[in-house]
């Protein structure tokens, strides 16, 4: 007999909805997925929404208004299991970069920047909101990734294996030049892996869009970005906050 | 030992007669560096090349490796199938490291697939025309000599003066032009390649023994806390490095819950999760510190490995100086801080 289908839903919060598009990109593998799980809530793809129980929560983006908190409380109490998935739910993502200023509401949303519905706090992950089980990084997150740890959530694993080394394991396993020995620079030494380094294998620097490893050096990062990367001392000093801001010493 | 002399034009030719019989794969360029990659076209070879990125351990052991494909508990079949192949353009040091990595997955439980690779690879060495910037190969592992290749070949004017090394090397003689070499040929190329260990960019300046006995001394020193501040515990210095042979191991399951493949790839002890094991439901990590992990690459290549191998576990081939973006892995830097204190 075939096991019964794992229920899961889609839940988003302050985010541009990238990842669930990149999920309905899917194509074959989304395809298998559904024979093993059962939708009861996804925004992106349907219309329907319930109150049932949920075996496995996918949230998606960042936790940026107490009112919020609510909802994703709600979330917790009907998931069995909550799984974070992109960079804005797992670190707050690009969303942080307003974290350290003051001054954007004006500039962004000019004369209406003061409607009740664009107030917003920090912005933050959403394990600052409830506990999460899981969390697959990226901006957007990785297809493959997905389908790796749900492949094993589904079926009941509870440890999944995720790289916390940095990229440059996986751009040197694919033997790409280093982007500093092209005159470049990069952001791969302190970035999680996980995503196969393809940014420096097209020519570009890895901006850590999947976050800080657990330790990283952020001062050698300041130092060799600024040394070996050209990159103006400020500028050295503050690039990680395009995708790491909360995780970063001065958040 | 058998000598011959091989032409500019001979080579040539001699490369097309390799590559019609299987795969030749040689330094061939990437953007500002070299890869050892399969040639399409005898063009392709550089033989001028100063170094590769990784090193040619990756053709019996690729980065990644499936070893094993399973679609139920007890149905699974092996994805390792070696082919003959050709590697051609080993540098001496290089051909040092091959040799350790024989001797490192021979011992213990026998590494069936890097052996199978290995033992259906003909090894051409070429001598170093050009040296990269952080070469010192010529004052480390001076120990050991070069073996294990089938062939040599060093630059000489208008060709190559040819060093038949075993059985497989000579039967290569017969794909190609090759002419008597005389004795001043043989004598010059010998001069060629004393002078390549001469002139490298940098330097070790104490002996293997004395360096291992003050390594070893230093452990409980501070100095690796100073040596390794910058350190990001990426790995890569462990990635690029020709003696290195360490590796994951990690299943992947397919979405039926059933079926996957079991792989294997290049792993780093400088970074945390490899020193990371499970105690008792929980996790503890054994080398936590940065400076430990540090620390533990130089104890694996100046001291702990010497007696199996009769020499460190370095062969000066400069890859993991270049590839740190610190800049803090050169083993001449820190080994020579090291012995001045
Ligand atoms: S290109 Fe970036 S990720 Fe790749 S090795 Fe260099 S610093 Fe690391
Ligand atoms: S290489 Fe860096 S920027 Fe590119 S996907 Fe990976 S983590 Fe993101
Ligand atoms: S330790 Fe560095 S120089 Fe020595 S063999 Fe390894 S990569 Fe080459
Ligand atoms: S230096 Fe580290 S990664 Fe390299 S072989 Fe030794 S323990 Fe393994
Ligand atoms: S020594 Fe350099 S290459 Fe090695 S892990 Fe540290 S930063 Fe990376």
């Amino acid at each position: 007999m075939p096991k019964p289908r794992v229920k899961v839903a889609w839940f988003d919060f302050a985010c541009c909805e990238g990842c669930q598009i990149e999920m309905t990109n899917f194509g074959e593998p989304f395809v298998q997925l559904l024979q093993h799980v059962e939708p009861v809530e996804f925004r992106e793809a349907m219309s329907e929404k319930t109150t049932e129980r949920i075996n496995v929560a996918f949230v998606e983006g960042s936790f940026t208004r107490e009112a919020d908190r609510a909802r994703l409380e709600e979330i917790r109490t009907r998931s069995d299991i909550v799984v974070a998935y992109g960079q804005c739910a797992v670190s707050g993502g690009i969303n942080a970069l307003k974290n350290h200023m003051d001054d954007y509401s004006e500039a962004v949303y000019g004369k209406d920047c003061k409607r009740p519905h664009l107030d917003s706090q920090k912005a933050l992950p959403v394990s600052a909101a409830i506990k999460v089980d899981y969390e697959i990084p990226g901006c957007p997150m990785d297809k493959a990734e997905f389908i790796r740890v749900v492949s094993q959530l589904v079926h009941g694993t509870t440890r999944v294996y995720q790289p916390s080394y940095p990229v440059c394991m996986e751009c040197k396993r694919r033997e790409t030049v280093c982007r500093y020995d092209d005159g470049d620079h990069c952001l791969g030494q302190v970035a999680r892996a996980g995503c196969g380094a393809p940014c420096p294998a097209d020519g570009i620097p890895c901006e850590a869009c999947r976050g800080f490893v657990d330790n990283p050096n952020e001062a050698a990062l300041a130092k060799v970005l600024h040394e070996r990367g050209g990159l103006p001392k400020k500028w050295a000093d503050t690039k990680s906050r395009m995708f790491a801001a909360n995780q970063r010493g001065d958040a | 030992m058998t000598t011959r002399f091989l032409s500019d034009g001979a080579l040539k030719q001699f490369v097309q007669a390799l590559m019609a019989k299987g795969p030749v794969i040689g330094p061939v360029a990437r953007k500002s560096r070299f890869v050892f990659a399969a040639l399409e076209a005898p063009e392709d070879l550089r033989l001028d090349y100063d170094t590769t990125i990784l090193p040619p351990k990756k053709l019996f052991f690729p980065t990644k490796q499936d070893l094993v494909k399973f679609d139920s508990p007890s149905s699974f079949s092996g994805c390792v199938e070696p082919k003959e192949q050709v590697l051609l353009g080993v540098h001496p040091h290089d051909i040092k490291g091959i040799d350790m990595s024989d001797k490192f997955y021979a011992a213990n439980i026998p590494d069936s697939n890097y052996l199978a690779h290995r033992a259906k690879t003909t090894i051409i060495g070429s001598n170093v025309q050009k040296h990269y910037k952080h070469a010192f190969f010529g004052s480390v592992c001076r120990e050991l000599k070069p073996q294990g290749h089938d062939m040599f070949l060093t630059r000489l004017k208008g060709g190559y003066l040819v060093e038949v090394r075993s059985k497989k090397g000579e039967e290569l003689l017969a794909l190609g032009k090759f002419e008597p070499a005389s004795r001043e040929q043989a004598a010059e190329a010998e001069a060629v390649n004393a002078a390549a260990e001469k002139n490298c960019p940098e330097k070790l300046n104490d002996t293997s023994d004395s360096v291992r006995e003050k390594v070893r001394a230093s452990f409980g020193s501070d100095i690796w806390n100073e040596l390794s501040r910058d350190c990001f515990s990426c790995g890569s210095c462990n990635i690029v490095c020709p003696t290195c042979f360490c590796f994951d191991v990690q299943d992947e399951w397919n979405l039926d819950g059933v079926s996957g493949v079991r792989s294997r790839c290049w792993d780093a002890c400088l970074v945390s999760e490899f020193s990371e094991v499970s105690v008792q439901g929980g996790s503890e990590n054994f080398r936590e510190e940065r400076a430990e992990r540090y620390r533990h690459r130089f104890m694996r290549k100046a001291v702990y490995l010497n007696d199996a191998l009769g020499g460190p576990a370095c062969v000066g081939c400069g890859r993991c100086s270049g590839a740190c973006t610190a800049d803090i892995a050169n083993p001449t830097v820190a080994i020579n801080t090291i012995m001045e204190r």
